[in-house]
Protein backbone atom coordinates (compact mmCIF):
# COMPACT_ATOMS: atom_id res chain seq x y z
CA UNK A 1 0.00 0.00 0.00
CA UNK A 2 2.75 2.29 1.14
CA UNK A 3 4.50 1.53 -2.48
CA UNK A 4 1.28 2.45 -4.14
CA UNK A 5 0.79 5.70 -2.18
CA UNK A 6 4.48 6.99 -2.99
CA UNK A 7 3.98 5.89 -6.51
CA UNK A 8 0.69 7.49 -6.79
CA UNK A 9 2.50 11.06 -5.04
CA UNK A 10 5.17 10.95 -7.58
CA UNK A 11 3.04 10.14 -10.54
CA UNK A 12 1.29 13.67 -9.72
CA UNK A 13 4.54 15.56 -8.85
CA UNK A 14 5.75 14.54 -12.33
CA UNK A 15 2.38 15.46 -14.07
CA UNK A 16 2.99 18.62 -11.91
CA UNK A 17 6.42 19.11 -13.27
CA UNK A 18 6.35 21.05 -16.98
CA UNK A 19 7.52 18.79 -19.44
CA UNK A 20 10.94 20.48 -19.98
CA UNK A 21 12.16 20.25 -16.70
CA UNK A 22 13.64 16.47 -17.10
CA UNK A 23 15.78 17.92 -19.92
CA UNK A 24 19.37 18.43 -18.46
CA UNK A 25 21.58 21.00 -19.15
CA UNK A 26 25.69 21.45 -18.77
CA UNK A 27 24.98 23.41 -15.19
CA UNK A 28 21.67 21.35 -14.12
CA UNK A 29 23.20 20.26 -11.16
CA UNK A 30 25.35 23.33 -9.77
CA UNK A 31 22.51 25.59 -8.84
CA UNK A 32 18.79 25.72 -8.57
CA UNK A 33 17.87 29.40 -9.18
CA UNK A 34 20.12 31.80 -11.10
CA UNK A 35 19.57 35.16 -9.59
CA UNK A 36 21.47 37.28 -11.26
CA UNK A 37 26.41 37.23 -11.66
CA UNK A 38 26.08 36.06 -7.64
CA UNK A 39 24.66 32.68 -8.63
CA UNK A 40 28.49 32.18 -11.30
CA UNK A 41 30.34 33.97 -8.92
CA UNK A 42 29.85 30.81 -6.02
CA UNK A 43 32.11 28.75 -8.10
CA UNK A 44 33.69 31.22 -11.25
CA UNK A 45 34.94 33.81 -9.08
CA UNK A 46 38.54 33.55 -10.35
CA UNK A 47 36.67 33.62 -13.97
CA UNK A 48 35.31 36.53 -13.42
CA UNK A 49 38.10 38.07 -12.07
CA UNK A 50 40.20 37.95 -15.60
CA UNK A 51 37.39 38.96 -17.30
CA UNK A 52 37.10 42.26 -15.32
CA UNK A 53 40.42 43.17 -16.46
CA UNK A 54 40.13 41.75 -20.25
CA UNK A 55 39.76 44.17 -23.02
CA UNK A 56 35.94 42.71 -23.24
CA UNK A 57 35.04 44.26 -20.19
CA UNK A 58 37.16 46.76 -19.83
CA UNK A 59 37.02 48.40 -23.47
CA UNK A 60 40.75 49.19 -23.14
CA UNK A 61 43.57 47.91 -22.60
CA UNK A 62 47.55 47.46 -23.25
CA UNK A 63 47.96 48.53 -27.25
CA UNK A 64 51.46 47.42 -28.59
CA UNK A 65 50.33 47.35 -31.64
CA UNK A 66 49.89 50.94 -31.69
CA UNK A 67 52.87 52.61 -33.03
CA UNK A 68 52.46 55.83 -31.25
CA UNK A 69 50.40 54.45 -28.22
CA UNK A 70 53.70 55.01 -26.13
CA UNK A 71 52.62 53.08 -23.61
CA UNK A 72 49.29 53.82 -22.86
CA UNK A 73 45.77 52.04 -22.65
CA UNK A 74 43.97 52.37 -25.50
CA UNK A 75 40.24 50.94 -26.55
CA UNK A 76 37.30 52.06 -27.80
CA UNK A 77 36.18 54.25 -24.05
CA UNK A 78 39.30 56.64 -24.75
CA UNK A 79 39.30 56.94 -28.31
CA UNK A 80 37.30 58.13 -30.83
CA UNK A 81 35.77 56.18 -33.91
CA UNK A 82 34.45 57.02 -37.00
CA UNK A 83 31.24 55.32 -36.22
CA UNK A 84 29.17 57.01 -33.13
CA UNK A 85 32.63 57.68 -32.07
CA UNK A 86 32.74 57.59 -28.30
CA UNK A 87 30.52 55.51 -25.59
CA UNK A 88 31.38 57.56 -22.94
CA UNK A 89 28.65 60.22 -23.14
CA UNK A 90 26.19 57.02 -24.65
CA UNK A 91 26.68 54.34 -22.34
CA UNK A 92 23.17 53.28 -21.29
CA UNK A 93 19.26 55.33 -21.42
CA UNK A 94 16.44 55.37 -23.35
CA UNK A 95 16.06 57.46 -25.87
CA UNK A 96 12.69 58.59 -27.33
CA UNK A 97 11.23 60.31 -30.50
CA UNK A 98 8.12 62.62 -30.80
CA UNK A 99 6.10 59.24 -30.69
CA UNK A 100 7.40 57.79 -27.54
CA UNK A 101 9.25 55.08 -29.37
CA UNK A 102 12.60 53.39 -28.18
CA UNK A 103 15.21 55.09 -30.75
CA UNK A 104 18.54 54.17 -28.90
CA UNK A 105 19.48 52.09 -25.38
CA UNK A 106 23.19 53.43 -25.47
CA UNK A 107 26.62 51.97 -26.40
CA UNK A 108 26.69 49.41 -23.33
CA UNK A 109 24.14 47.09 -25.17
CA UNK A 110 27.08 45.44 -26.04
CA UNK A 111 29.21 46.06 -23.23
CA UNK A 112 28.86 42.37 -21.28
CA UNK A 113 27.77 44.16 -18.12
CA UNK A 114 24.13 45.15 -16.60
CA UNK A 115 24.96 48.78 -17.04
CA UNK A 116 27.69 50.30 -14.60
CA UNK A 117 30.58 51.34 -16.70
CA UNK A 118 33.80 49.58 -16.31
CA UNK A 119 35.96 50.95 -13.22
CA UNK A 120 39.69 50.31 -13.09
CA UNK A 121 39.31 49.10 -9.64
CA UNK A 122 37.95 45.75 -9.05
CA UNK A 123 34.72 45.57 -6.37
CA UNK A 124 32.36 43.32 -5.50
CA UNK A 125 29.70 45.68 -7.16
CA UNK A 126 31.72 45.62 -10.41
CA UNK A 127 32.50 41.68 -10.36
CA UNK A 128 28.42 41.45 -10.21
CA UNK A 129 27.97 44.00 -13.15
CA UNK A 130 29.40 41.03 -15.13
CA UNK A 131 27.18 39.50 -17.55
CA UNK A 132 28.31 35.92 -17.84
CA UNK A 133 25.06 34.45 -19.55
CA UNK A 134 25.47 37.13 -22.91
CA UNK A 135 28.21 35.56 -23.97
CA UNK A 136 27.93 31.79 -22.40
CA UNK A 137 23.91 30.90 -22.42
CA UNK A 138 22.33 29.83 -25.31
CA UNK A 139 19.26 31.77 -25.73
CA UNK A 140 19.83 34.22 -22.98
CA UNK A 141 18.56 37.82 -23.84
CA UNK A 142 18.42 40.84 -22.23
CA UNK A 143 16.96 44.28 -22.89
CA UNK A 144 16.87 47.68 -21.00
CA UNK A 145 14.44 47.98 -17.74
CA UNK A 146 13.84 51.03 -15.01
CA UNK A 147 14.47 50.26 -11.41
CA UNK A 148 12.09 51.63 -9.65
CA UNK A 149 14.48 54.50 -8.84
CA UNK A 150 13.62 55.64 -12.11
CA UNK A 151 17.58 54.69 -13.29
CA UNK A 152 17.95 52.11 -16.27
CA UNK A 153 19.64 48.85 -15.93
CA UNK A 154 20.10 45.78 -18.90
CA UNK A 155 18.20 42.38 -17.07
CA UNK A 156 17.30 39.23 -18.69
CA UNK A 157 13.96 39.48 -20.51
CA UNK A 158 13.08 36.62 -18.04
CA UNK A 159 13.24 38.48 -15.07
CA UNK A 160 9.85 37.88 -14.16
CA UNK A 161 9.76 34.12 -15.44
CA UNK A 162 12.22 32.27 -13.49
CA UNK A 163 11.77 29.08 -14.40
CA UNK A 164 12.45 29.94 -17.94
CA UNK A 165 15.64 31.74 -16.35
CA UNK A 166 16.79 28.89 -14.65
CA UNK A 167 16.84 27.11 -17.96
CA UNK A 168 18.32 29.23 -19.81
CA UNK A 169 21.06 30.17 -16.80
CA UNK A 170 21.45 26.49 -17.12
CA UNK A 171 22.68 26.11 -20.66
CA UNK A 172 26.38 27.03 -20.42
CA UNK A 173 29.08 26.68 -22.83
CA UNK A 174 31.73 28.28 -24.56
CA UNK A 175 30.58 31.03 -26.61
CA UNK A 176 29.38 30.20 -30.24
CA UNK A 177 29.47 31.96 -33.39
CA UNK A 178 25.80 33.10 -32.64
CA UNK A 179 27.03 34.72 -29.30
CA UNK A 180 29.67 36.39 -30.50
CA UNK A 181 27.70 38.16 -33.27
CA UNK A 182 24.69 39.17 -31.21
CA UNK A 183 27.42 41.86 -30.57
CA UNK A 184 30.25 41.51 -33.41
CA UNK A 185 27.93 41.96 -36.56
CA UNK A 186 25.30 44.51 -34.79
CA UNK A 187 27.95 47.36 -33.69
CA UNK A 188 28.27 50.57 -35.72
CA UNK A 189 24.24 51.08 -35.16
CA UNK A 190 22.66 47.92 -37.82
CA UNK A 191 23.45 44.68 -38.98
CA UNK A 192 26.74 44.30 -40.70
CA UNK A 193 26.93 48.49 -40.35
CA UNK A 194 30.90 48.92 -39.32
CA UNK A 195 32.88 45.60 -39.79
CA UNK A 196 32.10 44.68 -43.36
CA UNK A 197 32.98 40.71 -43.28
CA UNK A 198 31.09 40.35 -40.00
CA UNK A 199 27.74 39.57 -40.65
CA UNK A 200 24.56 37.95 -39.07
CA UNK A 201 24.78 35.52 -41.88
CA UNK A 202 27.76 33.54 -40.60
CA UNK A 203 25.62 31.85 -38.21
CA UNK A 204 24.17 29.87 -40.75
CA UNK A 205 26.07 29.87 -43.69
CA UNK A 206 27.58 28.24 -46.92
CA UNK A 207 30.88 27.59 -47.97
CA UNK A 208 30.78 29.91 -50.68
CA UNK A 209 29.62 32.58 -47.57
CA UNK A 210 32.49 31.53 -45.84
CA UNK A 211 34.43 28.55 -45.81
CA UNK A 212 35.34 28.36 -42.12
CA UNK A 213 32.16 29.11 -40.56
CA UNK A 214 29.60 27.06 -43.20
CA UNK A 215 27.92 24.79 -41.07
CA UNK A 216 28.19 21.90 -44.20
CA UNK A 217 32.13 22.39 -44.23
CA UNK A 218 34.38 23.23 -41.56
CA UNK A 219 31.23 24.57 -38.72
CA UNK A 220 34.27 26.30 -37.00
CA UNK A 221 33.25 28.69 -33.94
CA UNK A 222 34.63 32.25 -33.79
CA UNK A 223 36.82 31.08 -30.64
CA UNK A 224 38.33 27.84 -32.71
CA UNK A 225 40.66 31.16 -34.39
CA UNK A 226 40.21 33.52 -31.12
CA UNK A 227 40.95 30.97 -28.64
CA UNK A 228 41.94 32.72 -25.70
CA UNK A 229 43.01 31.91 -21.92
CA UNK A 230 41.96 33.66 -19.09
CA UNK A 231 39.08 35.80 -20.86
CA UNK A 232 42.55 37.21 -23.13
CA UNK A 233 40.70 37.02 -26.83
CA UNK A 234 43.26 37.22 -29.17
CA UNK A 235 42.55 38.98 -32.81
CA UNK A 236 42.58 42.49 -32.89
CA UNK A 237 42.49 42.75 -36.65
CA UNK A 238 44.59 45.90 -37.76
CA UNK A 239 42.24 48.99 -36.41
CA UNK A 240 41.65 47.76 -33.04
CA UNK A 241 43.75 49.92 -30.34
CA UNK A 242 43.73 47.59 -27.65
CA UNK A 243 45.15 44.46 -27.58
CA UNK A 244 44.57 41.86 -24.65
CA UNK A 245 47.60 41.13 -22.10
CA UNK A 246 49.14 38.65 -24.46
CA UNK A 247 50.27 39.76 -27.19
CA UNK A 248 48.98 36.45 -28.94
CA UNK A 249 47.90 37.26 -32.76
CA UNK A 250 45.38 35.26 -34.59
CA UNK A 251 46.85 34.29 -38.42
CA UNK A 252 46.05 32.20 -41.07
CA UNK A 253 49.66 30.98 -41.38
CA UNK A 254 49.95 29.57 -37.93
CA UNK A 255 51.61 26.42 -38.36
CA UNK A 256 48.89 24.34 -37.17
CA UNK A 257 46.42 26.15 -39.48
CA UNK A 258 47.70 26.65 -43.13
CA UNK A 259 51.26 27.43 -42.72
CA UNK A 260 53.49 29.48 -44.73
CA UNK A 261 53.12 27.09 -48.01
CA UNK A 262 50.00 25.92 -48.07
CA UNK A 263 49.25 25.13 -51.74
CA UNK A 264 50.16 23.07 -54.72
CA UNK A 265 51.38 25.78 -57.20
CA UNK A 266 54.63 26.88 -56.02
CA UNK A 267 53.85 30.48 -57.82
CA UNK A 268 51.11 30.94 -55.01
CA UNK A 269 53.28 30.13 -52.08
CA UNK A 270 55.58 32.60 -53.38
CA UNK A 271 53.33 35.64 -53.45
CA UNK A 272 51.94 34.23 -50.35
CA UNK A 273 55.58 34.74 -49.40
CA UNK A 274 54.80 38.92 -49.67
CA UNK A 275 50.46 38.83 -49.78
CA UNK A 276 48.08 37.99 -47.09
CA UNK A 277 45.87 35.36 -47.74
CA UNK A 278 42.92 37.28 -47.28
CA UNK A 279 44.07 39.74 -50.41
CA UNK A 280 42.92 36.42 -52.60
CA UNK A 281 40.55 34.47 -50.29
CA UNK A 282 38.19 37.77 -49.55
CA UNK A 283 37.40 39.62 -53.75
CA UNK A 284 34.68 40.46 -51.80
CA UNK A 285 33.10 41.52 -48.33
CA UNK A 286 29.39 42.51 -47.25
CA UNK A 287 27.46 39.78 -49.21
CA UNK A 288 24.65 39.70 -47.83
CA UNK A 289 23.79 43.05 -45.55
CA UNK A 290 25.35 46.14 -46.71
CA UNK A 291 28.21 47.89 -44.87
CA UNK A 292 28.45 51.73 -43.80
CA UNK A 293 31.68 52.98 -46.49
CA UNK A 294 30.81 56.62 -45.28
CA UNK A 295 29.32 58.42 -42.29
CA UNK A 296 28.86 62.05 -42.60
CA UNK A 297 27.91 63.07 -39.08
CA UNK A 298 28.11 67.20 -40.90
CA UNK A 299 24.91 66.11 -42.90
CA UNK A 300 21.81 64.86 -40.47
CA UNK A 301 19.30 63.00 -42.00
CA UNK A 302 15.71 62.34 -40.84
CA UNK A 303 14.13 59.22 -41.39
CA UNK A 304 10.32 60.10 -41.22
CA UNK A 305 9.01 56.74 -40.51
CA UNK A 306 11.14 55.78 -37.87
CA UNK A 307 10.71 59.62 -36.94
CA UNK A 308 14.64 59.58 -36.40
CA UNK A 309 17.49 61.21 -36.95
CA UNK A 310 21.25 59.81 -38.32
CA UNK A 311 24.02 60.92 -40.01
CA UNK A 312 24.61 60.87 -44.00
CA UNK A 313 25.41 57.07 -44.42
CA UNK A 314 26.46 55.70 -48.20
CA UNK A 315 26.22 51.25 -47.66
CA UNK A 316 27.78 49.19 -50.29
CA UNK A 317 27.02 45.84 -50.64
CA UNK A 318 29.69 42.85 -52.35
CA UNK A 319 32.57 45.21 -51.75
CA UNK A 320 36.24 45.29 -53.21
CA UNK A 321 39.02 45.25 -50.64
CA UNK A 322 41.27 47.89 -50.94
CA UNK A 323 44.84 47.04 -50.40
CA UNK A 324 48.06 48.19 -48.71
CA UNK A 325 50.95 47.12 -47.35
CA UNK A 326 50.77 46.39 -43.05
CA UNK A 327 53.96 44.93 -40.92
CA UNK A 328 51.71 44.19 -37.79
CA UNK A 329 51.53 48.20 -36.92
CA UNK A 330 48.96 51.12 -37.09
CA UNK A 331 49.23 54.09 -36.07
CA UNK A 332 45.99 55.71 -34.45
CA UNK A 333 44.51 59.08 -34.33
CA UNK A 334 44.30 59.59 -30.79
CA UNK A 335 42.30 62.81 -28.88
CA UNK A 336 44.46 65.70 -27.26
CA UNK A 337 46.77 65.31 -30.31
CA UNK A 338 46.54 67.61 -32.98
CA UNK A 339 45.03 65.86 -36.24
CA UNK A 340 47.73 65.04 -38.71
CA UNK A 341 46.45 64.84 -42.71
CA UNK A 342 47.23 62.05 -45.43
CA UNK A 343 48.62 62.91 -48.70
CA UNK A 344 45.04 63.06 -49.77
CA UNK A 345 44.19 65.98 -47.62
CA UNK A 346 41.46 63.40 -44.90
CA UNK A 347 42.60 62.54 -41.42
CA UNK A 348 43.99 58.82 -40.73
CA UNK A 349 42.35 57.49 -37.68
CA UNK A 350 43.78 53.84 -38.24
CA UNK A 351 46.56 53.63 -40.64
CA UNK A 352 48.75 50.11 -41.38
CA UNK A 353 52.32 50.95 -41.54
CA UNK A 354 54.35 49.11 -43.63
CA UNK A 355 55.90 49.28 -47.37
CA UNK A 356 56.87 47.46 -50.23
CA UNK A 357 60.66 47.89 -48.60
CA UNK A 358 59.83 46.69 -45.43
CA UNK A 359 60.82 43.01 -45.37
CA UNK A 360 58.08 42.59 -42.25
CA UNK A 361 54.78 43.81 -44.77
CA UNK A 362 52.62 41.88 -46.85
CA UNK A 363 49.39 43.33 -48.72
CA UNK A 364 46.95 42.88 -46.61
CA UNK A 365 42.98 43.37 -47.61
CA UNK A 366 41.01 46.63 -45.97
CA UNK A 367 37.51 48.15 -46.24
CA UNK A 368 38.41 51.83 -45.79
CA UNK A 369 36.20 53.65 -44.30
CA UNK A 370 35.17 57.29 -44.53
CA UNK A 371 33.38 59.90 -42.34
CA UNK A 372 33.16 63.68 -41.80
CA UNK A 373 33.72 64.12 -38.15
CA UNK A 374 34.25 67.36 -35.88
CA UNK A 375 37.86 69.00 -34.92
CA UNK A 376 38.07 71.39 -32.08
CA UNK A 377 39.32 74.69 -33.64
CA UNK A 378 42.72 75.72 -32.63
CA UNK A 379 43.90 72.74 -30.82
CA UNK A 380 42.85 70.32 -33.96
CA UNK A 381 41.20 67.67 -31.84
CA UNK A 382 39.51 65.62 -32.65
CA UNK A 383 35.64 66.21 -30.95
CA UNK A 384 33.44 62.94 -30.20
CA UNK A 385 29.43 63.24 -30.56
CA UNK A 386 26.98 62.49 -27.92
CA UNK A 387 24.90 60.61 -30.42
CA UNK A 388 22.18 59.37 -28.53
CA UNK A 389 20.41 62.55 -28.24
CA UNK A 390 21.10 63.13 -31.73
CA UNK A 391 18.77 60.91 -33.19
CA UNK A 392 15.99 62.25 -31.09
CA UNK A 393 16.74 65.75 -32.25
CA UNK A 394 19.14 65.49 -34.90
CA UNK A 395 20.71 69.06 -33.45
CA UNK A 396 24.19 67.56 -34.54
CA UNK A 397 25.63 71.15 -33.34
CA UNK A 398 24.43 70.37 -29.50
CA UNK A 399 25.32 67.15 -30.15
CA UNK A 400 29.24 68.32 -31.46
CA UNK A 401 29.46 70.96 -28.28
CA UNK A 402 28.20 69.01 -25.57
CA UNK A 403 30.54 65.88 -26.27
CA UNK A 404 33.39 68.66 -26.25
CA UNK A 405 32.30 69.72 -22.72
CA UNK A 406 32.03 65.99 -21.57
CA UNK A 407 35.03 64.71 -22.93
CA UNK A 408 37.45 67.63 -22.86
CA UNK A 409 35.53 70.45 -20.32
CA UNK A 410 35.84 72.90 -23.05
CA UNK A 411 33.01 74.76 -23.09
CA UNK A 412 31.23 75.98 -26.03
CA UNK A 413 33.84 74.37 -28.63
CA UNK A 414 33.86 75.91 -31.98
CA UNK A 415 35.10 73.55 -34.56
CA UNK A 416 35.19 72.37 -38.21
CA UNK A 417 34.36 69.44 -40.02
CA UNK A 418 37.25 67.18 -41.64
CA UNK A 419 37.57 63.73 -43.64
CA UNK A 420 38.72 60.97 -42.30
CA UNK A 421 39.43 57.35 -43.24
CA UNK A 422 40.21 54.18 -41.26
CA UNK A 423 41.99 50.95 -42.74
CA UNK A 424 40.07 48.27 -41.67
CA UNK A 425 41.25 44.62 -42.15
CA UNK A 426 39.03 42.33 -43.43
CA UNK A 427 39.35 38.66 -42.01
CA UNK A 428 36.11 37.16 -42.36
CA UNK A 429 33.70 35.55 -45.85
CA UNK A 430 37.12 33.64 -46.83
CA UNK A 431 37.05 31.55 -49.83
CA UNK A 432 37.38 28.38 -50.91
CA UNK A 433 40.45 28.49 -53.47
CA UNK A 434 37.65 27.77 -56.66
CA UNK A 435 36.44 31.63 -55.43
CA UNK A 436 39.45 32.94 -55.09
CA UNK A 437 40.93 35.90 -57.01
CA UNK A 438 42.95 34.30 -60.57
CA UNK A 439 46.11 35.61 -62.01
CA UNK A 440 44.56 38.30 -64.50
CA UNK A 441 42.07 39.80 -61.55
CA UNK A 442 45.51 41.62 -60.33
CA UNK A 443 47.36 41.54 -63.43
CA UNK A 444 45.19 42.09 -65.95
CA UNK A 445 44.40 44.82 -67.73
CA UNK A 446 41.50 46.22 -65.36
CA UNK A 447 43.31 44.36 -62.70
CA UNK A 448 42.18 45.20 -59.17
CA UNK A 449 45.88 46.85 -57.46
CA UNK A 450 46.82 50.32 -57.57
CA UNK A 451 50.32 49.13 -57.94
CA UNK A 452 51.99 53.19 -57.65
CA UNK A 453 50.43 53.32 -54.15
CA UNK A 454 51.99 49.92 -53.39
CA UNK A 455 55.18 51.19 -54.28
CA UNK A 456 55.86 49.61 -57.78
CA UNK A 457 56.53 51.65 -61.21
CA UNK A 458 53.52 49.38 -62.97
CA UNK A 459 52.51 46.19 -62.56
CA UNK A 460 55.54 43.75 -61.28
CA UNK A 461 54.50 40.76 -63.19
CA UNK A 462 54.63 43.03 -66.58
CA UNK A 463 58.24 44.52 -65.70
CA UNK A 464 59.39 41.07 -64.78
CA UNK A 465 58.20 39.90 -68.38
CA UNK A 466 59.93 42.58 -69.64
CA UNK A 467 62.86 41.67 -67.93
CA UNK A 468 63.53 38.35 -69.47
CA UNK A 469 62.61 39.18 -72.69
CA UNK A 470 65.32 41.95 -72.62
CA UNK A 471 67.68 39.12 -70.84
CA UNK A 472 66.49 36.57 -73.35
CA UNK A 473 67.45 39.08 -76.77
CA UNK B 1 -26.85 26.60 -80.90
CA UNK B 2 -24.57 29.34 -81.39
CA UNK B 3 -26.14 31.00 -78.42
CA UNK B 4 -25.58 28.07 -76.35
CA UNK B 5 -22.03 27.82 -77.36
CA UNK B 6 -21.61 31.31 -76.34
CA UNK B 7 -23.48 30.57 -72.80
CA UNK B 8 -20.72 27.57 -71.99
CA UNK B 9 -17.41 29.58 -73.50
CA UNK B 10 -18.71 32.60 -70.80
CA UNK B 11 -19.25 30.00 -68.40
CA UNK B 12 -15.94 28.41 -68.57
CA UNK B 13 -13.90 31.51 -68.97
CA UNK B 14 -15.31 32.76 -65.74
CA UNK B 15 -14.99 29.72 -63.77
CA UNK B 16 -11.48 29.83 -64.69
CA UNK B 17 -10.85 33.14 -63.75
CA UNK B 18 -12.60 32.64 -59.94
CA UNK B 19 -10.32 29.32 -60.12
CA UNK B 20 -7.64 31.02 -61.23
CA UNK B 21 -8.22 34.19 -58.93
CA UNK B 22 -9.56 32.43 -55.69
CA UNK B 23 -6.16 30.76 -54.05
CA UNK B 24 -4.63 34.67 -54.31
CA UNK B 25 -7.24 36.13 -53.10
CA UNK B 26 -7.72 33.56 -50.15
CA UNK B 27 -4.24 33.96 -49.98
CA UNK B 28 -4.09 37.76 -49.85
CA UNK B 29 -6.93 37.39 -46.41
CA UNK B 30 -5.21 34.89 -44.59
CA UNK B 31 -4.03 36.89 -42.12
CA UNK B 32 -0.13 36.02 -40.99
CA UNK B 33 0.61 34.11 -37.69
CA UNK B 34 1.74 37.91 -36.10
CA UNK B 35 -1.84 38.88 -37.09
CA UNK B 36 -3.50 36.12 -35.63
CA UNK B 37 -1.61 36.68 -32.33
CA UNK B 38 -2.34 40.72 -32.02
CA UNK B 39 -5.71 40.07 -32.91
CA UNK B 40 -6.95 36.54 -30.79
CA UNK B 41 -3.96 36.83 -28.14
CA UNK B 42 -2.69 40.58 -27.56
CA UNK B 43 -6.30 41.76 -27.37
CA UNK B 44 -7.07 40.31 -24.10
CA UNK B 45 -3.51 39.97 -22.90
CA UNK B 46 -1.96 43.75 -23.72
CA UNK B 47 -0.07 45.46 -21.40
CA UNK B 48 -1.70 46.14 -18.33
CA UNK B 49 -4.25 43.96 -18.32
CA UNK B 50 -5.97 42.18 -16.03
CA UNK B 51 -5.48 38.62 -17.89
CA UNK B 52 -2.02 39.21 -17.26
CA UNK B 53 0.53 40.07 -20.40
CA UNK B 54 1.98 37.70 -22.38
CA UNK B 55 4.05 38.03 -26.08
CA UNK B 56 5.83 35.36 -27.53
CA UNK B 57 9.46 36.46 -25.30
CA UNK B 58 7.45 35.53 -21.55
CA UNK B 59 8.04 31.89 -22.01
CA UNK B 60 10.67 30.04 -23.20
CA UNK B 61 10.20 27.43 -26.41
CA UNK B 62 9.48 24.34 -23.77
CA UNK B 63 7.66 26.75 -21.90
CA UNK B 64 5.29 27.35 -24.95
CA UNK B 65 4.92 23.53 -25.94
CA UNK B 66 4.42 23.02 -23.10
CA UNK B 67 1.56 25.58 -22.05
CA UNK B 68 -0.45 24.65 -25.70
CA UNK B 69 0.12 21.21 -24.82
CA UNK B 70 -1.62 20.87 -21.49
CA UNK B 71 -2.53 24.05 -20.06
CA UNK B 72 -4.07 26.57 -23.00
CA UNK B 73 -7.67 24.53 -23.12
CA UNK B 74 -8.28 24.27 -19.33
CA UNK B 75 -6.86 28.04 -19.10
CA UNK B 76 -9.59 29.09 -21.72
CA UNK B 77 -12.27 26.67 -20.70
CA UNK B 78 -15.67 28.68 -20.87
CA UNK B 79 -13.78 32.04 -21.96
CA UNK B 80 -15.26 34.28 -24.17
CA UNK B 81 -13.65 36.61 -26.66
CA UNK B 82 -15.48 40.93 -26.54
CA UNK B 83 -13.83 40.87 -29.44
CA UNK B 84 -15.04 38.57 -31.36
CA UNK B 85 -18.70 38.85 -30.54
CA UNK B 86 -18.21 36.90 -26.88
CA UNK B 87 -17.98 33.83 -28.75
CA UNK B 88 -15.83 31.43 -26.79
CA UNK B 89 -12.16 31.38 -27.50
CA UNK B 90 -11.51 27.42 -28.01
CA UNK B 91 -14.03 27.89 -30.95
CA UNK B 92 -13.31 31.23 -32.49
CA UNK B 93 -9.71 30.10 -32.23
CA UNK B 94 -9.90 27.05 -34.73
CA UNK B 95 -7.16 24.30 -34.77
CA UNK B 96 -5.24 25.71 -37.66
CA UNK B 97 -5.05 28.77 -36.45
CA UNK B 98 -3.47 27.51 -33.30
CA UNK B 99 -1.20 25.58 -34.83
CA UNK B 100 -0.16 28.61 -36.49
CA UNK B 101 -0.12 30.64 -33.24
CA UNK B 102 1.99 28.14 -31.45
CA UNK B 103 4.56 27.97 -33.76
CA UNK B 104 4.69 31.47 -34.00
CA UNK B 105 5.06 31.86 -30.05
CA UNK B 106 7.63 28.98 -30.13
CA UNK B 107 9.54 30.48 -32.90
CA UNK B 108 9.97 34.04 -31.12
CA UNK B 109 10.06 32.41 -27.70
CA UNK B 110 12.67 34.16 -24.97
CA UNK B 111 15.56 31.50 -25.81
CA UNK B 112 14.77 31.81 -29.90
CA UNK B 113 16.91 33.55 -32.34
CA UNK B 114 14.43 36.19 -32.84
CA UNK B 115 12.30 36.87 -29.61
CA UNK B 116 9.20 39.31 -30.30
CA UNK B 117 7.16 41.23 -28.47
CA UNK B 118 4.44 41.49 -31.18
CA UNK B 119 4.20 44.95 -30.92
Amino acid sequence: MKRFVALAIGMVALAAMPAFAHKTYSHQKYFQHYEGTKTCLQCHKMQAETFFHSLHYQWEGPAPKIINSHGMKLGKLNTINDFCTNPKANWIGLVRNSRGEVLSKGCSQCHAGFGKMPSETMTKGQLENIDCLICHASGYRRDLYKNPDGSVAWKPILWKNQVGLDSVAKRISLPKRTMCLRCHAGSGGGPNFKRGDLEYTLTDCDSNFDVHMAKNGNDMQCIDCHAGKNHDIPGSGTDIAGDGESTATVACNNEDCHGNAPHEAEILNIHAKRVYCTVCHIPDFAKHDATDMDRDWSKPVYHAKQDKYSPTIKFEKDVKPVYAWYNGTTWEQLPKTPVKFLPDGSVGLMVPQGSRKDPKSKIYAFKLHRATLPVLKGKNWLIPIVVEKFFADGNINKAVVNAAKDFYGIDNAKYKWVRTERWMGVFHEVQPAKNALKCLDCHGPNGRMNWKALGYDGDPMLAMVHKSLKASH
Amino acid sequence: MRKIGKILSFTVASCAMVAFAMPAAAKDKAPTPRQLVKQYCRVCHGPNSPNGEYTPMTFIQDQWTDFFANTYKDAHKGVVDPHHNNKKVLEEITPDMLKKIEKYMVDHAADSEHPMTCG
